[in-house]
């Protein structure tokens, strides 16, 4: 009897509590950068929280389009600048190049601190390259949203047609150049610094140190030593050697249009070129080359996560709640199906929706299995100058090809060019 | 016989121009697939084609992002236009310590990238409480150097005899611009309006920055969230241009006729 | 002929609302950014310590800069005389009306109401080396905007495309401002077409010409729009401009310092040149 009485107060209690949660809503802000397609999931998954958990919760979440990635770390820098915390939102999706003006942030509240408030979460469902993917020095700081990796894509019906299979390495690339034809090229690409830190990871090296500026400020190159920066540029002029590789941007109107066989590209694209290609010809995906046959498999991991900012005990919940129902493995699975995003999370691998795509679209599994199979120990690069960084490397390379330049004066040109930026970056940011 | 050839010259030569802007409005009618086809067309197949446009009013709330944009636009314009013409007679019409320095002072305002100013103006704007309004969307554009310097060409190039005439008269300076000055040079007014209308229309960056809540957005940032990263949904992307070009054209041809009322009609009021 | 008057505040009353929100939206900030050029900035954009010209120095040694400087003064020094003939040409060709005249100045002008993203766009699509329109239709084999030698010309096209409207608009009305009586002398005298456009029209149209060329050159300085969403910067720097180098070395780059540098160098240079425009108004400009 006592225990039914302490059971019923217990459960009047916890109502109770609930009305008054629902009574005085917690309101918190989300800020995204997703447009089109997903920008419509994204409103999707809010309104489903606010009309299930969030209801439940007393949290209603509003959620707001800042343009493009650079566009709203601009905002989210300006607003720190000024020291407009209040202004921050609660909830916000931030790409790799937002991370250290975040981690820097005063009311930042990263992944660790909620982990600490919150024993009980279990972040073990999250693939661990993705994961580790929004660490810096040492901290979470935040939660993967948008997953992908850069993978091979390939006019599968050409390249059968001329009797080649798909595209593993560089010279598998530099084989087919006899496809190469008027109006035609086999493969057009321009290295820049995720594209290059991937091929340098294939061969063991970082491209700037500090594991990639990952444990701390980047301050030079790794990869001259080494000689990964040299094998990779002779790779990369003789692949241009053979004819099969153009010094340009890949473009994907041309390569929709059958004038370019194969590209390397983000996995996020796949839905997008799935629709746009319609049955003109049989899309093939293959993970992302090699530089040659002695290299690792495997290509780092980019796009965009979820990171929180501390507005007081009930909204620091709320943003907590959010960030775990949008991370979670059910709304990962339909983002991932309704764009062509990895899903950052196991469960959602192994989920009925992603399995019955992976049915109908094997491209889809390309990706995810490339994610999983890369080592840990490739990172994607944090550099300070991070738009100075990726058009010199583009540009250092672009010229050598064509201005005909030695691979060891490249290497030069990129070592000054890029550690001089570094240094720079070092001297106002001790 | 010469005058027809010549007209249809100027007809040609306006449809060379044209031609782009042709391209784009009819890539709004057309399906994915017609971008890429070979050859490349100009036309789409058909013109019923309307689910693009279906695309911009459903992804984005842009009926209230055009009625925001046109609010600020036009606000933006007209207190510009208002300043402009102020300092543009002062420039004109006086002669003053420290008037070339000023001068310059103001043209220089051009000759200055937004991004250099984006940061502190955020800070000034959000210090007045400006956030989320459309005064805080328009004040940075209130200084139209351009303008002004425009009205001032003008202004110099009147009669003497307007000139005279006001001081005979011994009208105050603001009836003087009201019934004489702008009356006389309306069509470089309208010309101007215009032109500053469209600029404000267009602007993308500021009134992403200083809104933060869905309503207050413009048309130009309903336009971004139509693209794809890889920005290659070229059919949906044009169909939100066309949308945002309606009004800037309507516009036009509303006052063409006003522009072209021509500088020796004014001279005739001296 | 001035109206010369004694000291009066009037002018300055009328230049005061504009003189004040250009120093509290463009001159207060444009402070703080020459404060950066010579202090150290943090990634923040906040000061830390003092820099001298340390952050100026370490502009000019980048190969970036002077190849950035190149391409604008190009970009600028082809863009405002053929911007200028074009339209000059256009207008003149137009300023005698014929039965279809409404028709072509609305399509001449109407450039003016179209966005830069937008036609940048319709550019880029028709523009492209192999599924774009243009090469196919003239049977040409050009890069555009992938070839280093092609991308500037491209840009060019475009900026001078966008260019036109505005500019077309402002000098016909130029010429229909000439009085008839001056034309109808002229024309007594017996001169030709030619002479008449160069010693009656031609002065009589030369404010609304400095005006034209002095913000063309402005805006040409400026460029850095179409570059951001055609090339890049590239291929191989080629589309670089200061502007451009401004947002993706500077303020997309963390550097903040530098980026108030460019932003200096890009506004020195481009005050000098409006400065000579206007040694040359005082010489050539014809104020009735």
């Amino acid at each position: 009897m006592k225990k039914l009485l302490s059971l019923l107060l217990t459960l009047a209690l916890l109502m109770g509590l609930t009305a008054c949660a629902q009574a005085e809503n917690t309101k918190i802000v989300l800020w995204h950068s997703m447009s089109e397609e997903a920008g419509a999931l994204m409103d999707k998954y809010v309104q489903q929280f606010n009309d299930t958990l969030g209801r439940d919760q007393g949290i209603q979440v509003e959620a707001v389009f800042q343009g493009t990635y650079a566009e709203a770390v601009t905002k989210m820098n300006g607003m720190l600048m000024n020291g407009q915390l209040d202004a921050l939102p609660d909830v916000m999706q931030l790409d790799a190049t937002g991370k250290v003006s975040f981690a820097a942030a005063d009311n930042a509240y990263t992944v660790d601190e909620a982990l600490a408030e919150h024993p009980e979460a279990d972040l073990s469902g999250i693939l661990a390259p993705a994961l580790a993917n929004w660490q810096l020095a040492g901290a979470q700081l935040g939660l993967p949203f948008a997953t992908s990796t850069t993978v091979t894509y390939y006019n599968k019906t050409a390249l059968e047609a001329a009797g080649f299979a798909a595209p593993e390495t560089l010279g598998d690339i530099g084989a087919m150049a006899s496809l190469a034809a008027d109006g035609v090229t086999v493969y057009a690409c321009v290295p820049n610094t995720p594209t290059l830190a991937n091929w340098l990871g294939q061969l063991g090296s970082n491209l700037v140190d500090n594991h990639n500026g990952t444990e701390g400020t980047a301050a030079a190159l790794d990869c001259i030593e080494n000689g990964a920066l040299t094998e990779f540029l002779t790779a990369w002029k003789d692949l241009y050697a053979t004819g099969a590789l153009a010094n340009a941007n890949a473009s994907t109107d041309e390569f929709v249009a059958g004038r370019q066989l194969i590209m390397t590209s983000s996995s996020s694209s796949l839905a997008s070129l799935l629709g746009r290609i319609g049955g003109a010809f049989e899309l093939g995906v293959s993970g992302y080359p090699r530089v040659n046959e002695n290299a690792s498999a495997g290509a780092t991991v980019s796009g965009s996560c979820l990171v929180m900012f501390d507005h007081g005990d009930a909204r620091r919940a709320a943003a907590w709640t959010l960030t775990n129902y949008l991370t979670s493995a059910e709304v990962q699975a339909d983002f991932a199906r309704g764009t062509g995003y990895l899903p950052a999370n196991a469960a959602a691998a192994e989920s009925e929706a992603w399995q019955a795509l992976i049915a109908e679209h094997p491209q889809y599994q390309v990706g995810l299995e490339q994610l999983m199979r890369t080592p840990d120990t490739m990172r994607s690069v944090t550099v300070g100058p991070s738009a100075d960084f990726y058009y010199a490397i583009m540009n250092d390379i672009s010229d050598m090809l064509d201005s005909d330049l030695s691979v060891e004066e490249t290497v030069e040109i990129l070592r000054d060019d890029l550690n001089g930026m570094l240094a720079q970056y070092l001297r106002a940011n001790p | 016989m010469r005058k027809i050839l010549k007209g249809i010259l100027g007809l040609l030569i306006g449809c060379l121009l044209m031609f782009p802007v042709f391209y784009g409005l009819a890539g709004a009618f057309k399906t994915p697939a017609e971008f890429i086809g070979w050859p490349p067309t100009v036309l789409p197949q058909s013109f019923a084609n309307l689910s693009n446009f279906r695309a911009v009013f459903t992804q984005a709330p842009m009926l209230r992002y055009l009625l925001n944009s046109l609010i600020t636009a036009c606000l933006t314009s007209v207190v510009r236009l208002a300043m402009a013409l102020l300092a543009a007679y002062a420039f004109a019409f006086f002669e003053f310590r420290g008037q070339k320095v000023l001068f310059f002072l103001l043209l220089g305002t051009m000759m200055l990238p937004a991004d250099t100013l984006l940061i502190t103006n955020y800070q000034t704007v959000s210090r007045l409480g400006l956030l989320d309004t459309y005064l805080g969307i328009c004040i940075v554009s209130f200084v139209g150097a351009s303008q002004m310097f425009m009205l001032r060409q003008r202004f110099l190039t009147s009669p003497t005899a307007v000139r005279e005439a006001a001081q005979l008269d011994g009208c105050g300076d603001l009836r003087f611009i009201v019934s004489i000055l702008a009356p006389m040079c309306w069509g470089t007014l309208v010309i101007l309006f215009m032109q500053s209308f469209v600029a404000q229309w267009n602007t993308y960056l500021w009134p992403l920055m200083v809104t933060n809540t869905t309503l207050m957005r413009t048309v130009q940032v309903g336009i971004t969230m139509l693209t794809t990263i890889e920005g290659t949904n070229y059919e949906t992307i044009l169909a939100g241009s066309a949308v945002a070009m309606v009004p800037a054209i309507l516009l036009f041809v509303a006052l063409r006729r006003s522009m072209n009322r021509t500088m020796a009609g004014g001279s005739t009021v001296g | 002929m001035r109206r010369a008057v004694r000291f009066s505040v009037k002018p300055y009353l009328y230049l005061l609302p504009m003189l004040v929100f250009a120093v509290g939206f463009v001159y207060y900030p444009f402070a703080k950014t020459v404060a950066q050029s010579v202090s150290v900035v943090n990634f923040r954009g906040e000061i830390t310590g003092f820099a001298g010209l340390e952050n100026f120095r370490y502009l000019f040694s980048r190969r970036e800069f002077s190849i950035a400087m190149q391409n604008t003064l190009k970009l600028m020094f082809i863009n405002v005389p053929v911007t200028l003939t074009l339209t000059c040409l256009l207008a003149w060709f137009s300023n005698r009306r014929t039965f279809l005249s409404p028709v072509y100045e609305t399509l001449l002008a109407l450039p003016m109401t179209v966005s830069m993203p937008v036609i940048t766009l319709i550019f880029k699509v028709l523009l492209n080396p192999s599924v774009g329109f243009v090469n196919y239709a003239l049977g040409l084999d050009v890069g555009w905007y992938t070839d280093r030698h092609t991308a500037m010309a491209g840009i060019l096209m475009l900026t001078v495309w966008m260019g036109i409207g505005f500019n077309y608009v402002l000098i016909l009305n130029a010429f229909r401002g000439i009085p008839e009586d001056l034309m109808g002398c002229a024309l007594l005298d017996g001169a030709g077409p030619l002479r008449m456009f160069f010693s009656i029209q031609l002065p009589l149209i030369s404010p609304t010409l400095l005006y034209v060329v002095c913000t063309n050159m402005i805006q040409a300085m400026m460029t850095s729009g179409p570059v951001m969403i055609l090339t890049q910067g590239g291929p191989s720097r080629s589309t670089t401009t200061l502007i451009y180098l401004m947002y993706t070395a500077g303020y997309r780059s963390a550097n903040y310092s530098l980026a108030a540098c460019v932003s200096l160098v890009a506004f020195a240079l481009t005050f000098g040149f409006a400065a000579a425009l206007f040694l040359l108004e005082e010489r050539r400009v014809h104020y009735q």
